[in-house]
């Protein structure tokens, strides 16, 4: 699993490549402590490269959301596969989260 | 046509306790993301079968195959990698009374993960959501129902995401409200999340409203196995007998001959 983060228009977008599972969601909860640290404000999370993504992995989400929430800041995320997107709505994830076709969208409603 | 993927399978499997064989030669496939439920009177040898699947039992002879992999033939680290990758909720619930219900769902989390402590924390909201029981992560087992204390099992069970799930009878002495509650969970969290599960279970009603598949155990051996509706039109007497709870039948519940009078006079 790798991460990469680009920015536009003053949005943070972290394009996450591979399946978040039990032994690689602690590496992206150490990339989002550094994005809530800095305060940043405005994230992506671009998810077209997951085709898998286990709980730990969407509690990991659950905890940065919950942390940008605290300093006013938003978090959406884009791309989603089918799968991925199953197991937001069986977990019912998807009513807290912002969910975008692509990141670009993503961007421009922030 | 792209053939099944048999995720479980059991191959001439024979066991036997104190001279009395259990199992005697029971062959059996699981598919991918199907809820195989096998049935049986007490004491046929049904969950001394899943004993076997889930490694807790060794054969005599036979081959427990789990993904391609003969666990009776694995040492205990391989085994151990195979193990994550299952759940499985007891009949007992076999919850850790001493422990809150957050704390039982975490047991394997702290077990097998190094987690953080807020990760696992929201992953508990989330399973126990997912068994209808949010909000009840600080209660004790003594103070859940049976029913409830069956759907904490269940969340512990599905707490490191297993591909397999195996019930020992998951709604044995549930009044038939809650155990319809617990089947029909079974269902939803098997088709949701395409878990394969395998139940055990002499529940009739349990078993028509959950198996994509149904294998039915008679004295240690699989004497019919099929879709519901094939076991439902059985021509096997002793299967219909099973189904219709008939106290007469092949299957029988007393012994016969005459030795009773001798061996009270004896």
């Amino acid at each position: 699993m790798k991460i990469t983060k680009t920015t536009q228009q003053g949005v943070v977008i972290c394009h996450i490549n591979g399946d978040i599972d039990i032994n690689s969601s602690p590496d992206i909860r150490k990339t989002f402590a550094e994005l809530t640290a800095s305060y940043q404000k405005k994230i992506v999370i671009n998810l077209a490269e997951v085709s898998y993504i286990d709980s730990s992995g969407l509690a990991t989400l659950v905890e940065m959301l919950k942390k940008i929430k605290i300093y006013g800041g938003g978090l959406r995320l884009s791309n989603l596969a089918d799968k991925v997107k199953a197991l937001f709505e069986i977990t019912k994830l998807e009513k807290i989260f912002q969910i975008y076709d692509t990141a670009e969208q993503a961007v421009a409603g922030f | 046509m792209q053939e099944k993927e048999a995720v479980i399978e059991i191959k001439d499997l024979v066991k036997s306790f104190d001279g009395r064989r259990v199992l005697n030669k029971v062959n059996l496939k699981v598919y991918k993301g199907e809820t195989m439920v096998i049935m049986g009177g007490s004491g046929c040898g049904k969950s001394t079968l899943l004993r076997h699947i889930v490694g807790s039992h060794m054969p005599d002879s036979g081959q427990v195959f789990i993904k391609g992999k003969d666990i009776t033939q694995l040492p205990e680290s391989e085994f151990d990698k195979i193990r994550k990758r299952f759940g499985m909720v007891f009949q007992s619930s076999a919850l850790f009374d001493s422990m809150s219900v957050e704390n039982n769902i975490t047991l394997p989390l702290r077990e097998h993960t190094k987690l953080d402590e807020n990760i696992m924390k929201i992953m508990v909201k989330m399973k126990l959501e997912l068994v209808g029981l949010r909000g009840f992560e600080r209660l004790m087992p003594s103070q859940l129902s049976g029913g409830m204390r069956k759907r904490v099992g269940l969340a512990r069970a599905i707490a490191l995401d297993p591909e397999m799930v195996f019930y020992d009878e998951p709604t044995a002495g549930l009044d038939p409200i809650v155990a319809g509650v617990v089947n029909k969970l079974i269902l939803d969290l098997s088709k949701k999340l395409q878990i394969t599960s395998v139940v055990v279970t002499h529940d009739m009603q349990s078993v028509f409203s959950i198996a994509d598949r149904i294998a039915m155990l008679y004295e240690g051996e699989v004497i019919a196995e099929g879709m519901p509706d094939e076991i439902r039109n059985s021509t096997d007497a002793r299967v219909q007998q099973f189904i219709k709870g008939s106290p007469e039948g092949p299957i029988r519940f007393f012994q016969e001959g005459d030795d009773y009078l001798k061996q009270l006079t004896e």
